[in-house]
């Protein structure tokens, strides 16, 4: 019997995933989880899939109690976490006792933090993702006594072990502050701006109040387009750099909608995209012209930092007892025979 | 059965993780018939790292995994099915109608007569021109798989709202440029709405979420406002 977790204080929160990646085809933004290194990271030191149903909090402070005694991670944003009211690291598997309380305050630097719980909570699926996807109505947001299910209890890790160096076995903990340095390519409709485009490369942009998932919005000097005349409806990147207005520049992260008609200046990298998800408003915002090949490297590395992370994870869960490769675990004995 | 040779296309990077795909044809019904091809060829496919493909008018933006597979690769992959369209001989699926019901002007389409004034038509034109053509559904689009269609024969292209509406609700039926939309779900939108369908469009319990696809045909009916509540609570659906 799991017992659950009791949403306390949901601040700004969602149960989500590393998104709806068959949407786009029905005219679904991919959604999911906006720093999906950070939640990555998140899964992975709890033993879970990468891809598994985990906690976003944005922003605001968080609480939850746990009915039963579960395992957790907490990655993102620089915050203060206590469990049972200890301090407890980010970045680091934690236990928590049933009865004790999660408590996560004071998010700054960044704007997003993820907690995933070992075994991962339950949440409906729509097109095989429990993202939520506002314009549709669907997603699970959490409410002050919210109970989440989790789907396997971890009896009580006794802290000595992890005293491990887990995580300083080469996972790099994402840099945040106020000035971001984000990495582009250029978009497909660069010639639409002619010079003008270079003012991407040499000013600063202001990150407004009114970003969301679905698109940040940069105060700055704005690159102009020289051609004029509708532009056909087409589908757009994530990442997406456009101007749609004189006021602002407009940066489509994954809540994006799928089509529009706007020419894409540059289109931000896969690792820009996790720097931008924990852009707060008042950061300010520089931009670095990359290639395709250099931004793949750079995504690729990261990558094999995590896969690295979890192999260490594999082997410390591996000693402790803990079931870090669920789907042999729940396997029934007569399975096995 | 029709042997597509697909049309000259062009291939742009978009960012990281996807591609742009544009057919330059003179026609724009080639174009389309090459870039919906392609994503039905590339959707299956079944490349390892191909999230999945959105083709529009003239253009399929095609995602993937770059830790699974490069730009480079799926350039490569693009190009393949090009070429196997013009061997396959697959027709699209056949195509279904569907009868949409709307009640025009009012409440329902706040901006008709706005429309008919631009236009230089009565109101009454606008809506014999609505409801006077089939429409083929183009693509799925934001928000929610809007059927996007070519507009009703205007005498102009509509003009867009210079303050788009914070909010239209579902089933809004709308003009703007030379196309024509529904909208599935309540979102903020800048499309002039001549009217509104009391049917049910998007169905998030069911998969596909809306009930049409590309190349599918739609006809509008012009419906009283007295009639709109009896169909509340039914779904869009394909005729038999």
């Amino acid at each position: 019997m799991s017992g659950g977790i009791l949403i306390q204080q949901p601040g700004n929160s969602v149960v989500t995933d590393l998104g709806r990646f068959r949407g786009p085809r029905f005219g679904l933004p991919v959604n999911g989880a906006l720093d999906q290194y950070s939640a990555r990271a998140a899964n992975i030191l709890a033993g879970n899939l990468d891809n598994d149903p985990l906690v976003e909090i944005t922003a605001l402070d968080f609480r939850m109690k746990a009915n039963s005694d579960i395992l957790i991670a907490v990655t993102g944003a620089p915050l203060t976490l206590t469990v049972g009211g200890r301090p407890s690291s980010q970045w680091e598997p934690v236990s928590v006792r049933a009865g004790e309380t999660v408590s996560i305050r004071g998010i700054h630097r960044g704007l997003r933090a993820y907690v995933a719980v070992h075994g991962s909570i339950e949440a409906e699926t729509l097109l095989g993702s429990v993202a939520p996807d506002t314009v549709v109505g669907f997603g699970l947001q959490l409410k002050e006594g919210t109970i989440l299910l989790n789907r396997r209890s971890v009896g009580p890790v006794r802290q000595p072990y992890f005293d491990l160096p887990l995580f300083r076995l080469g996972l790099e903990r994402p840099r945040m502050d106020s000035n971001l340095l984000v990495d582009v390519t250029d978009g497909p409709d660069v010639a639409e701006f002619g010079e003008s485009g270079e003012l991407l490369y040499t000013s600063e942009y202001a990150v407004s109040g009114r970003s969301n998932h679905i698109g940040l919005r940069l105060g700055g000097e704005l690159p102009e387009r020289t051609s004029s005349g509708e532009v056909l409806s087409r589908g757009v990147p994530v990442g997406a750099v456009e101007v749609p207005s004189r006021e602002e520049l407009l940066v489509l992260h994954r809540g994006r909608g799928v089509t529009a008609g706007y020419p894409v200046l540059a289109v931000v990298t896969s690792t820009g995209l996790d720097v931008l998800a924990q852009a707060r408003p008042g950061d300010k915002v520089r931009f670095r012209k990359t290639t395709v090949a250099e931004a793949t490297a750079t995504h690729r590395r990261s990558r094999t930092q995590l896969e690295t992370l979890r192999e260490s994870v594999n082997t410390v869960f591996g000693l402790l007892g803990i079931g870090c490769r669920p789907q042999w675990q729940d396997l029934p004995v007569a399975a096995c025979s | 059965m029709s042997v597509l040779t697909a049309a000259s296309t062009e291939i742009y990077e978009s960012g990281d993780s996807a591609l742009r795909v544009v057919a330059i044809s003179e026609t724009s019904e080639h174009n389309w018939l090459t870039v919906h091809g392609l994503a039905d060829w590339l959707e299956n496919c079944g490349a390892e790292g191909l999230h999945g493909a959105v083709p529009t008018y003239d253009s399929v933006l095609v995602e993937f995994d770059p830790i699974l597979v490069s730009a480079r690769q799926v350039r490569a992959f693009v190009k393949l099915g090009l070429l196997e369209l013009g061997h396959t001989g697959e027709s699209a699926h056949a195509p279904r109608e569907f009868d949409v019901p709307v009640v025009y002007g009012g409440e329902y389409g706040p901006d008709l007569e706005r429309v008919a004034e631009h236009q230089g038509i009565s109101v009454e034109e606008v809506i014999r021109l609505h409801t006077h053509k089939t429409y083929t559904v183009r693509c799925l689009g934001a928000p929610a798989g809007s059927p996007m269609m070519d507009g009703p024969a205007f005498p102009k292209p509509v003009p867009r709202l210079k303050d788009p509406r914070l909010s239209v609700p579902a089933g809004a039926v709308a003009v703007a440029g030379r196309q024509a939309v529904i909208a599935p779900a309540v979102a903020p939108g800048g499309w002039c709405v001549i009217g509104q369908t009391p049917l049910s469009v998007l169905n998030i319990r069911r998969e596909p979420l809306v009930p049409y696809k590309p190349g599918d045909i739609l006809r509008f009916r012009q419906v009283g406002p007295e009639d709109f509540n009896e169909f509340l609570g039914m779904e869009l659906e394909p005729l038999p």
